[in-house]
């Protein structure tokens, strides 16, 4: 396994999309969940100036968001917006071996077949694992300079780290499957973002409000989507919303059991399609 | 005597399309085996199953009596075309090669690319190089940590006639050295200089296989011509011997069962019977006639 990791590491240290992402992601978790926070904290304040009521309740329902523990949930869920980002680079990087023909020199250069996925599932951990320290860091951060006296509350909420590294995980799976079997990247990337970004929503509000079923909770993105709820003051107020929002949380568990399920489905496709096909 | 590789009943098929029918042959230890072929005749199809890259229909192939993938390490291979990472530099790229075969260490991959003279160019990056480097480049793969058994499709693909000449050269060289070399190619010429046994393949059918010999040398051409062509081939009509008399335009062809001609009884009847010979030759079959002969009809 670690032997796969060295000789993965070897291509993709000097791949400048590799750097790209890195940056990318590195400057965007931050950049956006500042702005959101600094954009709210403004908003609160002055309309606290002018004592509008509603400010005041929300001030005393949520705090800053951004604040501990608060802020593992609220940057979690402002990052994982941006998951297209480290799936451009996970399509990328399988779509470059079917270009340089490299899926199949790497096979007949000694790999298994299997060894290939395993490689390749090690790359998305690793990518997984890179999102979810760079977001456990700006978290970290944000809440320490939004602080108004609540760091020894940090410990609380911490289970939105594993749970962002899942949706992670699962998500760039899902981009790897398509990069996997579409094997063009500009076609699999188009088909990735018109799928997570406009078909899946369109379907998720069709389900949601005019069938009024739960079934949008088995679709691919919003499976794990729903692993980070949207955070409490984003969602409004009144009894319905608080009520909508506990039952978000008390679902995650399940949501939890579906997304380890699906996504492991996945792998079992690709690991049973590398077994069978021409490469 | 070990076999390096046994293919034993190999179909393949794409769609309708029967790429491979049926193909048997064993490489023994040490041979230089060249399978020969026109374009779409099953070549790359049959090495791209033994090295599993390719998934036969039916039939098996055993990598020294065993199990292929326990194998695979021990043999360096070029299969169709170059295949490296664009961005990366021969040396890194080779890095990989190593890593994932474990053949060599790092020290080995300055000499394979010594070998192949790429050493000026070691650091420029893959996408940088033209063909000939590229082919290079996947030679120097191949060779890399030494391994015991080659396989390589179409080697001199993209090469300069100096890179072809080399190239033969070093095939040469590692046969001497004990290698097993399995090689494809359309370059009969190549072929019919380096190895010692051939397998012809058309339409994916296995026509002849064994050692290159036995393959080519099934019969004597003796060459006759004189300055009187046709009372020449009147009374050589009355000559007992040859089994076919072929005329070309600037001699006549005589065919012997093997190991039958004898140029000096020719040589003396023609001129017993008043015909004076300007030329007369024993010509050994050349692959390139027996791979037409085999392949046209």
């Amino acid at each position: 396994m670690f032997q796969l990791i060295k000789i993965e590491w070897l291509k993709i240290k000097r791949y400048p999309a590799f750097w790209w992402m890195f940056s990318i992601v590195a400057l965007t978790y931050p950049g956006v969940n500042l702005i959101i926070g600094t954009i709210y904290n403004h908003t609160l304040v002055r309309n606290a100036d002018k004592k509008e009521a509603l400010s005041q309740i929300a001030k005393m329902l949520f705090g800053n968001p951004f604040e501990f523990p608060e802020t593992w949930h609220t940057t979690a869920y402002f990052s994982s917006f941006f998951i297209s980002i480290p799936a451009i680079l996970v399509i990328m990087l399988i779509s470059n071996e079917y270009t340089y023909k490299t899926h199949r020199q790497n096979i007949i250069d000694g790999w298994s077949r299997q060894q290939f996925i395993t490689a390749k599932m090690m790359d998305i951990v690793i990518i997984s694992l890179i999102t979810t320290i760079i977001y456990t860091l700006v978290s970290l951060s944000l809440g320490i300079y939004f602080d108004d006296g609540h760091l020894a509350r940090w410990a609380e909420q911490l289970q939105y780290i594993p749970l962002f590294f899942i949706q992670s995980f699962a998500q760039l799976s899902i981009a790897f499957l398509l990069g996997y079997l579409i094997k063009k990247a500009f076609i699999a990337l188009g088909v990735f973002l018109f799928y997570s970004l406009i078909v899946e929503n369109i379907l998720v509000s069709y389900l949601k409000w005019k069938l009024q079923t739960h079934a949008y909770k088995f679709l691919p993105f919003e499976m794990s989507d729903e692993l980070i709820p949207v955070p409490a003051f984003a969602g409004g107020f009144g009894k319905d919303m608080r009520d909508a929002y506990e039952a978000a949380l008390s679902a995650i568990p399940m949501q939890l059991v579906y997304t380890l399920i699906f996504t492991s489905l996945i792998w079992v496709l690709c690991y049973k399609l590398q077994e069978k096909k021409d490469l | 005597m070990q076999q390096i590789l046994s293919v034993n009943n190999l179909s393949k098929q794409y769609g309708k399309i029967h790429a491979l029918n049926n193909v048997s042959f064993n490489v023994p230890k040490g041979c230089v085996y060249g399978i020969l072929g026109p374009n779409g005749s099953g070549k790359t199809t049959t090495l791209g199953i033994i090295l599993d890259i390719l998934k036969a229909n039916t039939g098996n192939f055993l990598w020294f009596e065993d199990n292929p993938q326990n194998h695979k390490t021990k043999i360096g291979s070029l299969l169709e075309t170059p295949n490296f990472y664009h961005y990366l530099s021969a040396v890194n790229n080779l890095k990989i090669t190593q890593a994932i075969s474990g053949r060599g260490n790092e020290n080995d991959i300055d000499e394979v690319l010594e070998i192949v003279n790429l050493s000026q160019r070691k650091n420029s990056k893959f996408s940088t190089y033209s063909l000939g480097m590229k082919q290079r480049l996947a030679i120097a793969a191949a060779l890399l940590g030494n391994p015991d058994v080659l396989v390589l499709d179409e080697p001199t693909n993209g090469l300069d006639p100096v890179g072809i000449a080399e190239i033969r050269e070093l095939i040469k060289k590692l046969a001497q050295q004990g290698k097993t070399i399995i090689m494809a190619s359309h370059l009969l010429d190549e072929v019919e200089k380096v190895c010692t046994h051939v397998a012809i393949l058309k339409k994916g059918n296995l026509l002849v296989n064994g050692n290159v010999n036995e393959v080519l040398a099934n019969e004597d051409i003796v060459e006759v011509n004189a300055s009187d062509k046709q009372t020449l081939i009147q009374i050589l009509n009355n000559m007992s011997g040859y089994t076919k008399l072929v005329e070309e335009k600037n001699a006549i062809q005589l065919f012997y069962p093997q190991g039958t001609a004898q140029l000096d009884t020719i040589n003396e009847y023609c001129f017993n019977n008043g015909v004076t010979l300007n030329m007369l030759t024993q010509k050994k079959k050349s692959l390139e006639a027996k791979f037409f002969e085999l392949t046209n009809n």
